[in-house]
């Protein structure tokens, strides 16, 4: 008995969590907890009864977004040896997430302390892996240091996400792009390899 | 899935664990070259390092993120409830 109530209490802790994630990605931090619950099915009382208050929801929800995405990316890694097949299943894997992660890093500054150490830890994964590979690459071999690397492409494909009303005001911004983003990106790294 | 109980990598093949061994909580990359774990300090210096070259961090801002990730894993619970954190500069 005790069993069960445990996880029904469980089923509606993660029932909350992926409401919240759809609200969130739709209306981005600022929705109020009434649209999560009403989302999720449950009383307003109910999220409470789960997390102490909405910073918590939000903190908890973060804290399993950044571990499935942080897994994601190191599993895609681990499966993409060449610098182009990392940066297409990257994107594919922020596509699959894409207003969600929007809204994180618009709107990060905003958030619970946990927000920026979501964002972090994610950015760390990224970092680790791609530094892998782009010390391999033309630029870095030309003495551009791999951190300035993956920052350039981050800037890339976060300035298109931020300011996707520019870009793709009624589609999915990344699918859209990948192709011209991985070009202009394998381009700029390779640059300066035909004269070796 | 395991994942390393200093830095909380996932370790899903024996090269991901310490040794090659499977039965290790940690990662090869938060192992000694004797295949101990590395101490609290030894961990907290290389993940700012690794933030600083990795991502072009400025050091207090690679340290504050080190400390925070540090924070969350079950390795060094003990330290942070000693305030080891703050130990972490001088060594």
């Amino acid at each position: 008995m005790e069993t069960t109530r445990l996880q029904q209490k469980q089923q509606t802790r993660q029932k909350i969590l992926a409401a919240a994630y759809r609200v969130y990605a739709q209306k981005g931090f600022s929705a109020p907890t009434a649209a999560i619950a009403k989302e999720a099915g449950v009383s307003h009382g109910s999220i409470f009864a789960h997390f102490a208050s909405q910073a918590q929801l939000v903190e908890a929800l973060l804290e399993q977004f950044g571990t499935q995405l942080g897994a994601g990316l190191h599993d895609l890694a681990e499966n993409n040896a060449d610098l182009q097949g990392l940066l297409r299943a990257h994107l594919a894997l922020l596509a699959r997430h894409e207003q969600f992660y929007l809204h994180l890093i618009t709107e990060k500054g905003q958030l619970p302390p946990q927000a920026k150490l979501t964002f972090a830890n994610l950015q760390s994964v990224a970092a680790y892996h791609f530094g892998r590979v782009l010390q391999h690459t033309a630029a870095a071999q030309n003495g551009v240091p791999p951190y300035m690397l993956f920052n350039t492409w981050m800037g890339l494909v976060h300035y298109y996400l931020m300011n996707k009303e520019l870009f793709s005001p009624d589609a999915p911004l990344l699918p859209r792009y990948t192709d011209e983003l991985v070009h202009t990106f394998l381009t700029l790294a390779q640059i300066g390899e035909e004269q070796k | 899935m395991k994942t390393c109980i200093a830095c909380g990598m996932p370790m899903q093949k024996p090269a991901d664990f310490a040794g090659g061994d499977m039965t290790k909580d940690y990662c090869i990359y938060c192992a000694r070259p004797d295949g101990t774990m590395q101490s609290f300090a030894e961990k907290r210096a290389g993940m700012i390092r690794f933030l600083q070259e990795t991502q072009g961090m400025e050091k207090a801002a690679a340290a504050e993120i080190a400390e925070a990730s540090m924070r969350k894993l079950p390795a060094w619970q003990a330290q942070f409830r000693k305030g080891a954190a703050a130990d972490g500069d001088a060594e």
